[in-house]
């Protein structure tokens, strides 16, 4: 347990308190790095948690670590990397961003499809809601139900509830062997149904496994087609065995683990991203309607056992009209991530609900807090 | 039947009465409608006996749209309630001391099963192994197994977030729910998390799983299905001392090999196990052994079974018994989840205590539990989740006996303080209910506990979902007042 106010709270609780008694709307930010995403978020002050910084607890035998809020993913993948240990979290955009952000956003990449998504990793927090309340929900142990499930709660709630100040997350050891393979795949349809079908069947669950349309590839490096990219995790027999499941796609050769820190940092900040997603057993039909983007340089990769499509495309009059054209007619979910106005016009509001409408309301009575990232804008 | 009642909360209380209970005949039915005191027995007690309270009727909705119906009855007259699903609760959550008891064991179907996707779709009052049993044909089977899976409710099992000892791996039952349709007090029916794709906004889910009653009632879960494994094997570790059994666990967590389940159980267990109907074949010289068990792809599992079993040893094992087959397996494990069956043999009474600390600290509090237990005269037995540091110290007494059932009392209090002493938390599974509620104020300051109430009151305004439970009112800061407070909550959480 921390034992003492952080300066750095304090000044938090009083800038909060002070724009709530304002009614003056603040953007809540960690590096800044989403912010930047085209998000409409309605408000002129900013306040970051940028300096409350650094790892307050962490003994490698718990596998757990505590940090503050504005301690960047790069410092605790250093930190952890000394214990062959790792935060299974690799969101795209790299390690730049602060913890905080990463929870508060609910960011992952890669990694979700071994290890799951920020809310399957976060222990406990601490936030200042926008009343100015200094509250904590979860704890620092792997294993606790005390108390109504605010760190859960918090997490993805885009800083709308509260500012995150300090995070405790679940590490896992970093596997003995940690290969990663590239299998080049058909290009025509049926190829993502394929990968899926094979994860499905098969007795483990990569760390990762992306497929790839033929434009992401090349910019990866990674050949010219599409391709299915698995990271693999485990002692030597069974990687060994986990990459000759994979023979059946195709001729199967390893490739640098770097390819997956190329593909998290892919996308330019000015880049339209979205993902689309659905129930797993519908990944071709879903990837079919992203490809429609193929005709404008899209890069494309899916994650078939989450049933997830990324699309990322370089922003213009035309890829926007086009990004237009399919955000409006999939009818499965569509997510946001870097989009300019018109197009976050189309997506339906998260949060908009009378429920989430009542959360926000609670945890945020004078709607100081990032208003309008989620919920109706009033 | 006499009217009750009802204790006074922040709107006008409900009565229950002739008249409600004719109510909610009309929709259930008059024979799943209990009041006379002799029919409510059953439901006075949950899986933990040390306390008695009755309900002042209780109900037995059959379907979706019954429990719905009443449900809105009862928001209709201010009625507060109390959700149970089979009563196997180990925090006296599902008690309602008064109140008007809904039982949703009846909602027992399960509407549809999507192997592909590997999804569930469930009633509230799905027993947990049923599930598992019923999804086996494809592979598939549901990861949280508490030990009350044979009995307990995925219903129950939302409310308390409940884990088992599979957990390790897998995780608890918030990693499993993608989406709830519930509920809520007044009536109104929601629904939380998305069936399909990704969901975006609050995590309202997480916010429902756990929430002990107090949100509403969940009638429809659609749940994660596990594949099962290809291979298991299951190893049984005695030691001499409970200090290397401890370090095994920390040795064999930091290789990186994540054993579906790894617990540990001392010598006073064993011996309880080994003199019962459960005998598992468990060394009753030894002071504690770890039961862990590995599983995954074949391809691999001899050599992590190979490590941990060398890790084992050079930590001080004695003896290193890995099960021949699939018989011998599901006999260590008897031992373990039926250990607190066993104890009922030792003496009348039992109880069972739920905290976590750190891995890392085990030895220490294991200690110091021992040490709290000779001052207080009492038997301490440790059976419990060691991989994941969830202690589940227990202590069987005789409740006729006023000053055994007093020093059993502060030993607990004593353990918990310990366990929250060294960084760890009240509660892994069992959730807070009644039993814990003197113990929140251990772990998270009046301005947490205000945040906590205010979240309730997003689903339950009128606090009439399971109420008294969960968030002790006396040091809940009032929200309203809580703007102009000092930041107080250093040092506590």
């Amino acid at each position: 347990m921390t034992a003492v106010a952080l300066p750095g709270v304090g000044a938090l609780v009083d800038r909060v308190r002070d724009a709530a008694a304002r009614r003056a709307a603040l953007r809540v930010v960690g590096q800044g790095t989403w912010f930047d995403a085209g998000r409409p978020v309605l408000a002129q002050e900013t306040i970051s948690t940028r300096d409350l910084a650094g790892i307050i607890e962490y003994v490698p035998g718990d596998l757990t670590l505590t940090a503050r809020a504005g301690t960047t993913l790069a410092e605790i993948v250093e930190a952890t990397a000394a214990h062959g240990q790792w935060l299974a979290l690799d969101p795209h955009g790299g390690d730049a961003g602060t913890l905080g952000a990463t929870i508060a956003t609910a960011s992952s990449g890669p990694l979700a499809t071994g290890f799951g998504t920020p809310r399957d990793l976060v222990l406990g927090l601490e936030l200042v809601t926008g009343a100015g309340i200094v509250a904590r929900g979860g704890g620092r142990v792997v294993k606790n139900v005390a108390g109504f499930d605010i760190a859960r709660l918090l997490t993805g709630s885009w800083g709308s509830l509260g500012v995150i100040t300090e995070v405790s997350v679940r590490l896992h050891a970093r596997p003995a062997v940690d290969e990663s393979i590239i299998v080049p795949l058909p290009a025509k349809s049926g190829a993502v149904e394929r990968v899926r079908t094979l994860l499905r069947r098969i007795p483990f669950t990569p760390l990762a496994c992306e497929v790839v349309n033929a434009a992401l590839a090349r910019a990866l490096g990674a050949g010219a087609a599409p391709a299915a990219i698995v990271r693999l995790g485990g002692n030597r027999e069974a990687v060994a065995a986990q990459r000759a499941a994979f023979d059946e796609l195709g001729s199967v050769r390893e490739i640098d683990v770097s390819v997956w820190q190329r593909l998290r940092t892919i996308e330019s900040r000015d880049a339209i991203v979205f993902r689309l997603s659905a129930l797993p057993a519908r990944i071709e039909s879903v990837w079919t309607s992203a490809a429609a983007l193929e005709g404008e340089g899209a890069l494309i990769h899916a994650a078939p056992a989450r049933g997830i499509v990324r699309c990322v495309l370089r922003r213009s009059d035309g890829t926007t009209a086009a990004a237009a054209s399919v955000l409006s007619s999939t009818s499965c979910s569509r997510i946001g991530e870097r989009l300019p106005s018109e197009l976050w016009a189309i997506l339906p509001r998260p949060g908009a609900d009378a429920l989430s409408r009542r959360v926000k309301h609670a945890f945020d009575p004078a709607g100081v807090l990032n208003p309008g990232v989620i919920g109706e804008l009033e | 039947m006499s009217a009750t009642a009802l204790p006074s909360t922040s709107n006008p209380p409900g009565i229950i009465d002739q008249a409600l209970a004719d109510r909610l005949a009309g929709i259930v039915g008059a024979k799943r409608v209990l009041y006379r005191p002799s029919e409510l027995l059953t439901y006075t007690s949950d899986g933990l006996p040390s306390y008695h309270k009755q309900p002042g009727l209780a109900v037995f909705p059959g379907t979706r749209d019954e429990v719905v119906a009443v449900v809105r009855v009862l928001a209709e007259r201010h009625v507060p309630f109390v959700p149970r699903g089979a009563g196997t609760g180990l925090s006296g959550g599902a008690l309602a001391d008064g109140l008007v008891l809904i039982g949703l064991n009846r909602l027992t179907r399960i509407l549809s099963i999507d192997a592909e996707n590997c999804r569930a779709v469930v009633e509230p009052g799905v027993v947990n192994v049923a599930l598992s049993r019923a999804v086996a044909q494809y592979g598939l089977h549901y990861a949280p197994d508490p030990s009350s899976q044979a009995a307990c409710t995925i219903g129950g099992n939302v409310a308390e977030n409940a884990g088992g000892p599979h957990c390790l791996k897998y995780g608890v039952t918030t990693n499993h729910v993608v989406a709830i349709t519930a509920v809520l007090p007044s009536g109104e029916i929601v629904e939380l998390g998305d069936t399909e794709g990704e969901h975006e906004g609050y995590d309202l889910v997480g916010a429902f799983v756990g929430s002990e009653g107090c949100f509403g009632i969940a009638l429809q879960v659609t749940v994660r299905l596990s594949r099962n494994a290809e291979a298991v094997r299951t190893l049984l570790a005695d030691f001499m001392s409970l200090d290397s059994a401890a370090r095994a666990v920390s040795g064999v967590v930091a290789t990186g090999i994540v054993p579906a389940a790894l617990e540990m159980i001392d010598q006073a267990t064993i011996r309880a196990v080994e003199s019962s109907i459960y005998a598992a074949g468990y060394p009753t010289d030894a002071s504690a052994a770890l039961l862990i068990e590995l599983d995954g792809a074949a391809a691999g599992l001899e050599h992590d079974v190979a490590t941990v079993e060398s890790i084992c040893k050079s930590s001080g094992a004695r003896t290193v018994r890995i099960a021949r087959d699939e018989a011998e397996r599901a006999r260590l494990w008897q031992g373990r989840k039926k250990a607190f069956g066993a104890m009922g043999r030792v003496s009348s009474h039992l109880v069972v205590q739920d905290a976590v600390v750190p891995r890392t600290r085990l030895p220490e509090v294991l200690e110091r539990i021992h040490e709290i237990g000779e001052r207080h005269r009492v038997r301490v037995c440790n059976v419990f989740h060691a991989g994941d540091g969830n202690l589940h110290p227990n202590i069987a007494y005789s409740a006729a006996d006023a000053d055994e059932t007093a020093r059993v009392h502060l030993a607990m209090r004593e353990i918990m303080r310990a366990c929250v002493d060294v960084g760890g938390t009240i509660t892994g599974e069992h959730g807070v209910g009644l039993d814990k509620l003197e113990y929140m104020a251990l772990i998270f300051s009046p301005d947490s506990l205000a945040t906590m109430c205010a979240l309730r009151e997003v689903f339950d305004p009128e606090r009439r979902a399971n109420p008294g439970k969960v968030v002790p009112m006396h040091a809940c800061r009032e929200w309203t007042a809580a703007p102009a407070a000092r930041v107080t909550s250093r040092g506590r959480a």
